[in-house]
């Protein structure tokens, strides 16, 4: 186990198999996103009360389950970083940011839709739901920036990781803000095999094909901004420019 | 693990527990000035004080919706199924607002014990339902209302 996992810290080893991966990866999430956006946005059924607007949930839902991954991510990337100094981890930390913060902007836009149709209002501040959301948007950018401002440095990385911690306490908030707190925005909705009562298959079905999709989605985008910071960074190396002059 | 390595996981579990503990005591200080509205019972045992603005999230009660003819006015009752507050509003509600139907309304206590409201919000709960599923349960004799805590109407 070990041994595999110095291995993938070796930026062309990860290079060589994420290129074998990824062509799968790509077939499974156009596959999956578009089962899952055109049933859910063209075939699924109408909520009786709030209509065909219930249909951007399914975006919603799926978008912002997946951002919460983020951070946790982060945080086990850092760690990696800091402790077995693997530049690899770094390079996944550092994008997996940028997605983040445009995965939580994603989730703050379809939400703000549904709510100013369904709530009568785009925003909250009173809400903890939605104000621990656009916390995580914020502290992402924050990542962002600090990387930007520190140029992948070991303060980079130690700072980042810090503010993952903060991040990941931030996710377990997001998760339970509607069950420990008085918000507008409604708890997690419990799922039934039942056809016949609320929240029956017709509903989740297309959710949860779109939750899988979102994921692929986020792996894949990892994986392609990942390798290009590979080459970015390992210019200099001899594989790579061994795969420059073979590409040609 | 080598014995340096070791030591620096331990550094960050380190900050990742106390971080984790002064923000759950944090959380749990200002408990109630995170929640976003007072129940119509914690306005009933007197926990908000005179002449606060703040809010009330609670059920608009079957049969209490009084609209005027010639204005917006509207007047209500929220209740949680214990306690009741009247609620009077002069405005648009939002398209969800009907009897049954969670809502958050922001206002005042005026001297008559009446909620004077200056913006009304609805609740969502988290049932979606089709029509169909809907029309079904109807016909059933049990409609959504069951989803809610018990004691309705």
């Amino acid at each position: 186990m070990w041994v595999w996992f110095f291995k993938l810290g070796s930026p062309k080893w990860f290079y060589e198999l994420s290129g074998k991966w990824l062509p799968w990866l790509v077939a499974a999430m156009v596959i999956f996103m578009t089962i899952g956006l055109v049933w859910g946005l063209l075939f699924l059924p109408p909520d009786y009360q709030q209509g065909f607007t219930s249909r951007i949930l399914i975006v919603h839902v799926a978008v912002a389950g997946t951002s919460l991954a983020f951070f946790p991510l982060m945080f086990v990337a850092g760690t990696i970083t800091l402790v077995w100094r693997m530049k690899l981890a770094d390079m996944v930390a550092k994008n997996a940011a940028i997605l983040g913060a445009w995965f939580s902007f994603i989730t703050l836009a379809t939400g703000s839709l549904w709510g100013s149709v369904m709530w009568g209002t785009w925003w909250e501040w009173t809400d903890s739901r939605l104000v621990s959301m656009l916390f995580q948007l914020f502290l992402l950018l924050g990542v962002i920036s600090l990387r930007s401002a520190l140029e992948d440095s070991d303060a980079a990385a130690k700072a980042c990781a810090l503010l993952s911690i903060v991040g990941c306490i931030n996710v377990v908030i997001i998760k339970y803000s509607v069950e420990w707190w008085n918000t507008l925005h409604q708890v997690s909705s419990p799922v039934t095999t039942d056809t016949s009562s609320p929240n029956g298959p017709e509903f989740w079905i297309a959710t949860l094909i779109m939750i899988v999709a979102v994921y692929l989605f986020l792996t894949v985008s990892l994986i392609l901004s990942t390798r290009n910071e590979i080459l970015e960074r390992e210019r200099k190396a001899q594989w790579v420019k061994d795969l420059v002059l073979k590409a040609k | 693990m080598k014995p340096h390595r070791r030591k620096k996981l331990g550094i960050i579990l380190f900050i990742a527990a106390g971080l984790s503990v002064a923000v759950g005591f944090t959380a749990f200080a200002l408990k109630q000035n995170i929640n976003m509205f007072y129940t119509p019972t914690q306005v009933a045992e007197g926990e908000v004080g005179p002449g606060q603005h703040f809010r009330i999230g609670g059920m608009v009660k079957v049969g209490t919706v009084l609209g005027a003819d010639d204005s917006l006015k509207v007047n209500f009752v929220a209740t949680d199924f214990v306690s009741d507050v009247p609620i009077q509003y002069e405005g648009i509600l939002p398209d969800l607002f009907r009897e049954g139907q969670g809502i958050v309304a922001e206002g005042e206590m005026d001297a008559a014990g009446v909620f004077q409201a200056s913006r009304v919000l609805a609740k969502h709960d988290e049932n979606f339902m089709s029509p169909e599923v809907k029309a079904a349960l109807d016909a059933a004799g049990a409609s959504a209302d069951n989803h809610m805590p018990s004691g309705t109407n």
